[in-house]
């Protein structure tokens, strides 16, 4: 086989494995289940009011390799200040800063909301065990439609956690979902909201844009 | 004899005890809807249910040999908007063991065993700016294979809630919104009914 022979047949393999691999960003999720409260209950959400969420997993990507049944994924949200509802065409806004997401994985199964938190067991049987993710919440924002539901959406920088441990350059990790309000739903005393939502995570991509020259010009 | 019937009371009254309150019940749901064009137009919706642990669902289900797919179809948009209003519609709640759901086939959705037949009394589609957006609504549960093993009381009335995602990296081809959900009874769905003990004690006149 000549040099020029082996080169298209190496460059012929390249190409071939880049045009597998999808061009977009590679998303993992995992879904869960909870319930928050707001100083004072919510609405109103007063400036200075702070937001905590206490969560479950309820699926996960496998990528993230946890076997939601022998171990639990569970969620806690705190410092998240509201800076005051907006109210504009039906719809009401909240805007928080600050707050930070842990994620813990334990093989306890323990986590209990209980009612009027905090309680006994809330935060506590959610902030047990192993820590998997945390990060700060760069946004949050709630929005409320007329009527006791709404969306709710964030981004955050990945700070710590098994889950990233130098695995994960140039992520971008979301929080959003929908919550209700409803009295008729499920909602245990002392919470205000019960959310369904992901945890989303954003890779970075594993292939990069370039132009024939330059692939050519590799092999120059 | 007093002794065997103390005991079969003892039995009969502990056995009446509600369950334990903490557990949520929900169908827990993800998937993908095609929206309507415009007013009297449809949505459509079809989904996984899957095992929400550690909520529980309403029903006992079977997910180590049977798929469960939940499927909105018909559902007419009366009031477009920035809040959409939907009336009419069902939701549909299969058990497979066949074929395995997939959204490039929406038949593989739609076949297996009805358990679970509702109409939508109500639903509210709200997109907030951001792209992402809530749904709200309510259904009574009016067939299916297994409706009878709701009471009658506990039919009607159960919420649907979804949140939903436009973004490009959500919706699969052929689909314009991806919605993440759950359908609950407004009351804990419980096998058995907490009764007094005198009427537990009539059951042994006569």
């Amino acid at each position: 086989m000549t040099n020029r022979m082996m080169k298209w047949g190496v460059l012929a393999g390249l190409l071939a494995v880049v045009l597998a691999v999808p061009a977009s960003a590679q998303v993992a999720k995992i879904d869960y289940l909870g319930y928050g409260y707001e100083t004072g209950g919510i609405l109103p959400s007063n400036a200075g009011d702070e937001l905590v969420i206490e969560a479950v997993a309820t699926g996960a990507d496998a990528v993230f390799g946890v076997d939601l049944g022998v171990t639990e994924l569970t969620f806690h949200v705190s410092g998240l200040i509201s800076t005051g509802e907006i109210v504009s065409g039906g719809t009401t806004t909240v805007n928080y800063s600050g707050g930070m997401l842990e994620i813990y994985q334990d093989a306890a199964m323990n986590a209990d909301w209980g009612i009027n938190p905090p309680n006994p067991t809330a935060p506590a049987t959610f902030t047990d065990g192993d820590l998997f993710f945390q990060g700060a919440f760069t946004s949050f924002t709630l929005y409320f439609a007329s009527g006791g539901y709404g969306s709710f959406e964030g981004d955050l920088d990945g700070l710590a956690g098994s889950a990233i441990d130098g695995s994960c350059n140039g992520c971008v990790y979301t929080w959003a979902g929908a919550f209700t309000t409803d009295a008729g739903a499920q909602i245990p005393a002392g919470y205000d909201l019960q959310i369904d939502g992901v945890f989303q995570i954003d890779s970075a991509v594993a292939t990069e844009n370039a132009s024939w020259g330059s692939v050519k010009a590799l092999f120059n | 004899m007093r002794t065997w019937l103390k005991a079969t009371i003892t039995v009969l009254v502990l056995a009446s005890l509600p369950m334990a309150a903490n557990a949520q019940q929900l169908f827990d749901f993800n998937g993908q809807a095609i929206l309507p064009a415009g007013v009297g137009g449809t949505l459509t919706m079809f989904s996984e249910v899957f095992d929400a642990s550690p909520a529980t669902t309403p029903l006992p289900l079977d997910f180590a040999n049977y798929q469960y797919t939940l499927v909105i179809e018909g559902l007419m948009l009366d009031v477009d908007g920035f809040t959409q209003q939907y009336s009419g519609g069902t939701l549909t709640l299969y058990q497979d063991a066949s074929t395995a759901a997939d959204f490039a086939n929406m038949a593989t959705f739609t076949d297996g065993e009805a358990i679970l037949v509702g109409t939508f009394v109500n639903l509210s589609r709200t997109v907030f700016p951001s792209g992402v957006g809530s749904v709200a609504g309510t259904v009574d549960w009016t067939g299916g294979t297994r409706l009878d093993d709701i009471a009658p009381e506990d039919q009607p009335g159960w919420s649907f809630l979804s949140g939903t995602n436009n973004g490009a990296d959500q919706t699969l081809p052929g689909f314009d919104e991806q919605w993440d959900g759950k359908v609950e009874p407004r009351d804990l769905i419980v096998g058995d009914e907490a009764s007094s003990f005198g009427s537990v004690k009539a059951l042994f006149r006569d």
